[in-house]
């Protein structure tokens, strides 16, 4: 018993006991429900068998019955597009940015960390302020548009089958691009400032230095963006409720809502857990690209 | 790329991006601030013609604010407890050794970290209803949002202990302090800011949580603030003003806190961003 507690207050078992009341925590509420969640995926449940463990065993009935309803091709193609719509976006609006942010100029630092205001507010609120600009009749979006001559009729963002999708990734884009521009900005002050120098000495121009300097000495970063990109983009989820509801007609609904619907509005729990198992697999390869690209910094 | 020959020119380019980037933020304000026929007007106005600050409070006691920013309080404060004291040691653990151990326990979080919230809730909520304690939701809901934050706390502070020098420990366990002692008296207050700045971040994010809150609590007496403001917003809505009014209350204070720590947050932030 002694030696017990000696080893807690003054030897591996102080670690011990750190790192495993953590881990034991995040076994239970992460963990545990992961394993618990792919095996109901392989269950029947309904009202009656929610409170047991040992249900019937549907084998893959639940994934063939979610993959034949009419709208699976449609969700699959609206989180396509709201993945790499995002994505592309994100990165692509990011990275320019914060190349500009790097340039020497009075508080660049500090009006660079005002865009990192998007990144703390509430998702849902994020949602209620882009459903209002966005707004069909009386949005200010279709207003500056039309004041600047690039449409000439109104644009019903949200309740439009072909346009609802991207009011939700407009949306998106805005609230990750900060999130995004700080991680770029930190690989950018990571490259050293005399490869430049070299590059400017040798007579390369400013393209020139960014395809062959930049943007190799990035790639670590950029994979490693885009992989959080994918997923913080399966993890969103607010601005759904928030802005279209997945609505008109499931053409802006996505797996992440799909699968929260499945479960709390139809309580179909099953349902719910097949859909989200099939999410995962994309996760986990997004996590496998991310772990590759920083395992420098994981190792280091 | 190094030199950058107009400054001045280059600080007005970079405002003017801010204030096209913030502008979402604005609009919420403005709007707020408008009456019920002039946030109908076309072209839209982009300064209230007559300031109302009144719907403020008018929309604090119809909408029961008082009660739902209590229980996002309450939310927020125990998930961020149980980060804090639960995440900081293994954090500081994690922060200390080398092994292949170690770096597998990394990965593993690192893998917890990128779980989707939606995914989640589905296996939470009926295991949680098998163990009984959705009989209390908020309880629950602490519990569930406090595994979603800690991986990245854990993250984040493991970080900003690799800043701390093992040396000064060693000194402090060779004068006698025991392994606690050298944690407690040296490794924590070193690390300090760090901390409190991550801490504040997992407060900001739980404060505004959603998903969780919205299946687990049914009882509009425990719901938080995200909660509150769903039951009135949707695709048809109409009442944009009250809307704007009640995100603003809501907001504001992260906001504020969020100008103040900027600074902070941000080195914070960068320092393990990426890790």
């Amino acid at each position: 018993m002694r030696r017990i507690w000696n080893s807690i207050t003054d030897g591996m078992g102080f670690d011990l006991v750190l790192v495993g009341l953590a881990m034991a925590f995040l076994v239970a509420l992460a963990g545990l429900p992961l394993i618990y969640n792919v095996m109901m995926s392989f269950q029947e449940v309904d009202m009656f068998t929610l409170g047991s463990l040992i249900r019937p065993w549907a084998g893959l009935d639940n994934y063939r019955e979610v993959i034949a309803q009419p709208e699976f091709g449609l969700i699959l193609r609206n989180t396509g597009v709201f993945v790499f719509g995002s994505m592309i976006g994100q990165v692509a609006i990011g990275f320019a940015l914060a190349l500009f942010f790097m340039l020497k100029f009075p508080f660049a630092g500090t009006i660079r960390g005002l865009f990192l205001v998007s990144w703390v507010m509430p998702g849902l609120v994020v949602g209620a302020i882009w459903g209002w600009i966005l707004a069909g009749d009386f949005g200010v979006l279709n207003a500056i548009l039309k004041s600047l001559g690039i449409i000439d009729s109104t644009m019903f963002w949200k309740s439009d089958p072909r346009l609802s999708i991207w009011a939700v990734t407009i949306a998106n884009i805005w609230l990750g691009l900060a999130f995004n521009m700080l991680l770029l900005s930190v690989g950018l002050q990571a490259i050293p400032r005399d490869l430049y120098e070299a590059a400017e000495l040798d007579g390369a121009n400013a393209f020139w230095r960014f395809s062959s300097i930049t943007l190799p000495m990035m790639r670590s970063t950029l994979g490693a963006v885009l992989a959080l990109g994918l997923i913080y983009t399966l993890q969103q989820f607010d601005l759904f409720p928030a802005i279209t509801e997945g609505g008109p007609a499931n053409s802006s609904n996505v797996a992440q809502y799909w699968a929260w619907q499945w479960s709390f509005q139809l309580f179909d729990f099953a349902k719910g857990a097949a859909v989200s198992v099939m999410m995962l697999i994309f996760v986990v390869l997004a996590s496998a690209v991310y772990v590759w690209s920083t395992r420098h910094e994981v190792r280091g | 790329m190094t030199r950058a020959p107009m400054p001045r020119l280059l600080l007005v380019v970079a405002l003017g991006l801010a204030a096209l980037y913030l502008f979402p933020l604005y609009w919420m304000y403005v709007t707020s601030l408008k009456n019920g026929s002039e946030i109908f007007a076309n072209p839209p106005t982009f300064w209230p013609r007559d300031p109302s600050p009144g719907i403020y409070p008018q929309v604090w006691a119809q909408r029961d604010m008082a009660v739902f920013m209590w229980n996002s309080v309450v939310i927020a404060s125990g998930v961020t407890a149980i980060t804090v004291g639960l995440g900081t040691g293994c954090a500081y653990v994690l922060a200390r050794y080398r092994s292949a151990w170690i770096d597998a326990a990394l990965f593993a979080i690192l893998m917890l970290q990128v779980l989707p919230a939606s995914v989640m809730i589905t296996p939470l909520y009926v295991g949680f209803n098998q163990l009984g304690l959705l009989d209390y939701p908020r309880l629950s809901v602490i519990l569930a949002s406090a595994g979603k934050a800690m991986p990245f706390y854990i993250v984040l502070v493991r970080a900003t202990f690799m800043t701390v020098p093992k040396e000064l420990e060693e000194a402090a366990q060779v004068d006698g302090n025991s392994r606690w002692g050298a944690f407690v008296f040296i490794a924590l207050p070193l690390a300090r800011n760090g901390i409190l700045v991550l801490a504040i971040l997992t407060f900001m994010t739980s404060f505004g949580e959603y998903i969780y809150s919205k299946s687990i609590i049914q009882n509009p007496a425990y719901q938080p603030a995200s909660v509150g403001l769903s039951s009135f917003l949707g695709p048809n809505s109409t009442d944009w003003n009250s809307i704007m009014a009640y995100a603003a209350i809501y907001v504001t204070p992260i906001l504020a806190i969020f100008v103040i720590l900027q600074r902070r947050i941000v080195a914070g932030l960068t320092s393990g961003a990426l890790k």
